[in-house]
């Protein structure tokens, strides 16, 4: 009965939030391919591109409403912030927290302690410089119902953000197939010691993977931030569920991200509407724990090199 | 080894850093305000979460605290006191995990003569015994769990009315005075929310509302004080929606309602939307802007205007000490300062913290503080149950009155 | 360095830094000496964002910190030019150290030195510190203890720990009939010790079997979800676990009434009533550690040790990993499960919020520091870093706790990973695997996979 109620409304509603998770996701997953790492602190790099974002248009907008093509203009530029602090945050993040590590060969445990000590740090000395309340973005947009798909209300806010994310996606999958620096990731992902006897640079690919993703995982803070304000706190949740997406559409593959993303913000959304906010966590876990057992390699397989 | 001799040489620095960190200048609670002329400083305790989700709320009450301390000590509301003020504040995290050591340090005070708080529930259910065996008051400004006051804890004092007040009077304001059928009740997981949300379903059919669905909604990190994720407002407002309720119900702080009133909002909602005292605070007019937030109405067992000067100067006041407008819990955690300062007026310079239970309990006790009266009755409850009504109007909250003479008695 | 510096322009300054260590190793004393003033600097607020960092570097404490890391920048110059001889002094002396310390009468007059300064300590610490080593410090040195067979013997990340410390507390408060849920009778709160511990291994079991073959980083995953799950379905099931508010009727202190012999546990902690309660967990934790040193030995113990070394190897010579894995899991949950008890019987209540993931992750800070595998390290670890925040409550504020355990994760895994008190084992595993043999924890999937 709850997935006839409305049915239309929730599906918008949960893929929006998925596109979301999506973005996130890409900048987990793409590490994961090229250094078979959880890169815990990219929820802090979401966050700082969200704090990068906040100060740039609210210095540009300040107390104004734009309407149209100054609109558009706001939300570039603040994708472009947010980007440029995430990749320039996910940047000093492997060099102070993996490279290091790479360089005496450490065992993998001491990676995953790394960055979790580097998301804790982050966040907290976020939270002590920012302050630890809430700010909102000053609103490039008015946020309105641009039209109705079949009974569902579809907001300003989901477009936007699904047009980022699909933007993204398409320029990360022609990025990854296409160029050379592409090339070096699937590389690198594939097999890095072979990478490297055929010449790759194997630092310069890492460190340009972590600034993609930092970018990727900046504008999606920016776009998070535009709709449920800022704070130090804000990367710990979505963090762990775009995790969760990418492992749940398989980690390391780039569409696999979008696809987990997606899935995990619908099946979210429903189950508000069929049980209750309180249990969406533990379904979401459920489902990632039966997605490992039997499934491990996840929706769409685990391959960075063959995108699909 | 390079690195191996860097460690060796930066451990010892590291510790004696972390141990130099004190000399470096960073806040302290312990402001002991004694002067030279006046022998004897008694020092007031404030245990709380100064750190953690809930740290705003603990921050708020150290504010208003230390402001009765300060103008206490100046002479401004009691007069020349024979005695001097000092100030200490613990933190608890607002959990009954951390509250013991609190409680244990609070108690090194050598010059103790009662403590403000603790603030949460369940910090003072972990606290209470221990205190309650060292004889001293608590006076607690936001715990509002009613099995506080049925343990048997005769120190135990708190100037809020416990949820069993205000839920049945938020229920009760909106069938009678808002003329509501249908409600539908969100509450933000937390134990605060917990108690109230289920004291207003209690009494909700004895007032003739119906509750649609009482759901949880966790509270969100991005309000800090919870671990839920902020797309779950999205969903839940559609589902608010869609089960056609002519008013909402949220019990929890203003970060999270903010959230969902913006959600409702969007997703279209023009019903009612009603919340505790957790959300009486200015911020959330911000957060959730200015054209949202217009007609929500938030209850509180506080009055703001029972003197209005007295309100505004105590708003004043805060504002100069602080640098901010006072926020949730503010005003109650200073009338509880006032509360025992008034005793120690009343007994001089040898009171002991004996004195300042038996002062509370004391038949004839009063004391006209800024959110109401506060006399208590036997268990250590306010008496006076009285719940007010406010709501926002152009960007302020303003106050509607009573819950009692609104809705004709 | 990636290229070598005759192919780049030599007259560049770029290339001149990248070329010069000791301009390097300045810039980065530098840039921690700039974060460790923020750190401990002015804090920021929302309205006014960027006045934590100039109030901070206004301040002269700021340049105090810098001055300190530039000191030790000159320090590590300069004995690097001309002080060889102190490495080969230090060298000798840590060799001699270690030489002494293996022999066994003296490892073990330490270990009793140890023992006797824990039981003699709360007669000279004052009523805080005592409640401090009660309910701050011992409950961690169990809990960092148990972790350590899990991350530290077994080599499996366990992210979500704090939920067995949950099933024990609960576990106790069921039993004794502190929650709305009702048992079918009640019991005196020691025999909530063997209830939780099958309780809690029963839970460890549960989620170990099924996803203890996933690979290292999606175990750590499945165990962080876990932990979240633990902690919403108590905060959930209010008609069973009393929901977010809690425990409202308070679990009964630990009491023996037998034979004449009255004695209870008190459950207000004012001076002179801590020291049942220390003693009870110190026998406690003296229990733990004695089953874990003799396991630690045995047979499991070594089939822990080669699972982590090379878990294809090990399996070749007849090890099931599942069986030892599981086993780690189920002893170390249970061991979780026993502080869980004591925690819930001298609080006599809790709430669900007390076992948050931030609590799983700083007993993994207490291990890691303490040193991974390394019983003692556990116990030195955990007490070190339960203590300081208690010594430095009133200088630095409890919201910035995390900064300095996030910071020491990294800087641990950087420059010590074997923590504070190795395991000589384990610092060795982890010298191997820095040179490529095998892979020092149970991380990798056998066969190389990625």
């Amino acid at each position: 009965m709850c997935l006839t109620h409305n049915f239309w409304s929730f599906l918008v509603i949960g893929l929006s939030n998925g596109f979301l998770y999506a973005l996130i996701a890409l900048g987990y997953t793409l590490v994961y391919g090229v250094l078979q790492l959880i890169n815990f602190a990219h929820s802090e790099v979401f966050m700082s591109g969200a704090f990068g974002g906040l100060f740039v248009l609210n210095k540009v907008i300040g107390n104004g409403t734009p309407h149209g093509a100054a609109s558009v203009g706001y939300v570039i530029l603040g994708i472009i912030a947010g980007g440029f602090v995430g990749g320039l945050v996910a940047f000093l993040l492997e060099r102070v927290a993996y490279r290091p590590l790479r360089r005496r060969n450490a065992p993998k445990l001491a990676y995953l302690i790394s960055a979790i000590g580097a998301s804790y740090f982050m966040f907290n000395l976020a939270g002590k410089e920012f302050g630890r309340n809430s700010v909102d973005i000053a609103s490039p947009y008015t946020n309105g119902t641009v039209f109705t798909f079949l009974g569902a209300h579809v907001q300003t806010d989901y477009l936007v953000v699904a047009g980022v994310a699909i933007g993204m996606l398409v320029f990360l999958d022609r990025l990854v197939a296409r160029t050379r620096l592409g090339q070096g990731i699937r590389a690198v992902a594939q097999d890095a010691d072979t990478a490297s006897l055929l010449g790759v640079d194997i630092n310069r690919v890492i460190s340009q993977t972590f600034i993609i993703g930092g970018v990727l995982g900046g504008a999606a803070g920016f776009l998070f931030g535009l709709q449920s304000g800022v704070i130090y706190s804000m990367g710990t949740v979505p963090g762990i569920k775009a995790f969760t997406a990418a492992v749940l559409g398989g980690i390391g593959n780039i569409r696999g991200a979008v696809i987990g993303g997606l899935v995990l913000g619908v099946v979210e959304s429903l189950s508000v509407s069929c049980i209750n906010a309180s249990w969406t966590d533990v379904i979401a876990f459920g489902i990632l724990v039966v997605v490992l057992l039997v499934r491990p390699t996840g929706i769409l397989g685990e391959r960075l090199g063959r995108s699909a | 080894m390079d690195s191996k001799n860097f460690v060796r040489a930066a451990v010892p620095f590291a510790v004696g850093a972390v141990i130099l960190a004190g000399c470096g200048g960073s806040s302290s609670g312990n402001n002991a305000k004694s002067s030279s002329n006046s022998g004897k400083t008694f020092t007031i305790a404030y245990q709380g979460p100064l750190s953690g989700g809930n740290a705003q709320l603990g921050i708020n009450m150290v504010g208003g605290v230390q402001l009765a301390i300060n103008q206490a000590n100046a002479g401004t509301t009691f007069g020349k006191l024979p005695f001097k003020l000092a100030f200490q504040k613990e933190d608890d995290q607002g959990t009954p995990t951390a509250a013991p050591a609190a409680v244990a340090k609070v108690l090194q005070i050598s010059n103790l003569i009662a403590v403000v708080g603790p603030a949460f529930s369940g910090a003072t259910r972990a606290s209470e015994p221990t205190y309650s065996q060292a004889g001293v008051a608590t006076v607690s400004p936001s715990a509002t769990a009613p099995d506080l006051a049925t343990s048997g804890w005769n120190n135990f004092f708190r100037v809020v009315a416990d949820d069993n007040s205000q839920g049945p009077s938020d229920a009760q304001y909106l069938a009678k005075g808002l003329n509501v059928k249908t409600v539908y009740v969100v509450d933000d997981a937390s134990a605060y929310a917990a108690g109230l949300s289920k004291a207003f379903v209690g009494a909700a059919s004895s007032n003739g509302l119906t509750v649609k669905k009482h759901d949880t909604a966790p509270g969100t990190t991005q309000c800090q004080a919870g671990s839920g994720n902020v797309q779950q407002y999205g969903p839940e407002a559609q589902k608010i929606v869609s089960s056609g309720a002519e008013a909402v119900f949220y019990a929890g702080y203003y970060c999270d309602f903010a959230l969902l009133s913006k959600s409702l909002h969007t997703a279209g909602f023009h019903g009612k939307l009603m919340s505790d005292d957790g959300s009486k605070d200015p911020n959330y007019i911000k957060q959730a802007g200015k054209a949202v937030a217009e007609g929500t109405y938030v209850s509180c067992a506080c009055q703001d205007t029972i003197s209005s000067s007295a309100f505004t100067s105590f708003a004043s006041g805060y504002q100069q000490l602080t640098g901010q407008a006072p926020g949730t819990y503010s005003a109650e955690a200073y009338d509880a300062a006032n509360a025992i300062i008034s005793v120690m007026k009343a007994k001089g310079a040898g009171v002991t913290k004996a004195d300042i239970i038996s002062g509370l309990h004391a038949s004839g006790f009063s004391y006209q503080g800024i959110t109401k009266n506060v006399t208590f009755q036997q268990n250590g409850n306010v008496a006076g149950n009285a719940v007010y009504m406010y709501v926002v109007k152009n960007g302020a909250i303003k106050q509607l009155g009573s819950v009692g003479t609104l809705v004709g008695g | 360095m990636t290229a070598p510096a005759a192919t780049r322009d030599p007259g560049s300054a770029w290339a001149r830094y990248r070329d010069n260590k000791d301009l390097q190793r300045l810039a980065i004393c530098l840039v921690v000496g700039a974060i460790v003033a923020l750190m401990t600097g002015k804090s920021g607020t929302v309205t006014a964002p960027t006045s934590g960092i100039t109030g901070t570097f206004k301040s002269s404490s700021a340049y105090v910190w810098i001055g300190i890391f530039v000191a030790l920048w000159l320090l590590l110059t300069v004995r690097d030019r001309y002080l060889q001889s102190v490495q080969s002094a230090t060298h000798v002396l840590t060799t001699n150290r270690d030489r002494v310390l293996a022999i066994t009468p003296v490892k073990w007059g330490i270990y009793a030195a140890g023992l006797v300064v824990a039981i003699a300590l709360p007669h000279f610490v004052n009523n805080f510190w005592q409640e401090v080593l009660v309910g701050q410090i011992a409950p961690y040195v169990l809990l960092a203890v148990g972790l350590n067979v899990v991350v530290g013997f077994a080599g499996l990340l366990d992210l979500g720990y704090i939920a067995f410390y949950a099933v024990g507390a609960y576990s106790a408060a069921y039993w004794t009939g502190s929650l709305p849920a009702h048992p079918p009778f009640t019991v005196n709160p020691f025999w909530a010790f063997p209830l939780a511990i099958a309780a809690a291994m029963l839970a460890g079991v549960i989620l170990g079997a099924p996803t203890l073959r996933l690979r290292g980083d999606y175990l750590a995953i499945v165990t962080l979800g876990f932990g979240e799950i633990i902690q919403i379905v108590a905060n959930n099931l209010t008609s069973v676990t009393g929901g977010a508010q809690g425990i409202t009727k308070a679990v009964p202190s630990f009491s023996v009434h037998a034979g004449g012999l009255h004695y209870v546990w008190p459950l207000e902690l004012l001076p002179g009533n801590h020291y049942r309660w220390y003693y009870l967990i110190l026998a406690l934790i003296v229990v733990v550690l004695t089953a874990f040193h003799l396991l630690e030995n045995s047979r499991v113990g070594r089939a822990w040790m080669a699972i982590r070394e090379d878990e294809v190897a090990a399996e070749a010579v007849g090890i099931n990993p599942l069986k030892y894995k599981v086993l780690a899991f189920a002893i170390g949950a249970s061991t979780s499960g026993v502080a869980g008890v004591f925690f819930a019987s001298k609080n006599g209540t809790f709430t669900p919020p007390d076992f948050a993931f931030q609590a799983s992750i700083l007993i993994l800070v207490l291990v890691i520091f303490g040193g991974m595998g390394s019983l003692p390290g556990a116990v030195i670890g955990a007490a070190v870093l339960q203590w300081l925040p208690q010594a430095l409550r009133s200088h630095i504020e409890q919201q910035d706790l995390y900064i300095y355990y996030g910071a020491l994760l990294i800087v641990m895994m950087i420059f010590r990973p074997q923590g504070l008190i190795p395991s000589r084992r384990r610092a060795r595993e982890i010298r191997m695997a820095e040179h490529g043999v095998g892979s020092a924890d149970a991380m990798a999937q056998p066969g190389g996979a990625p």
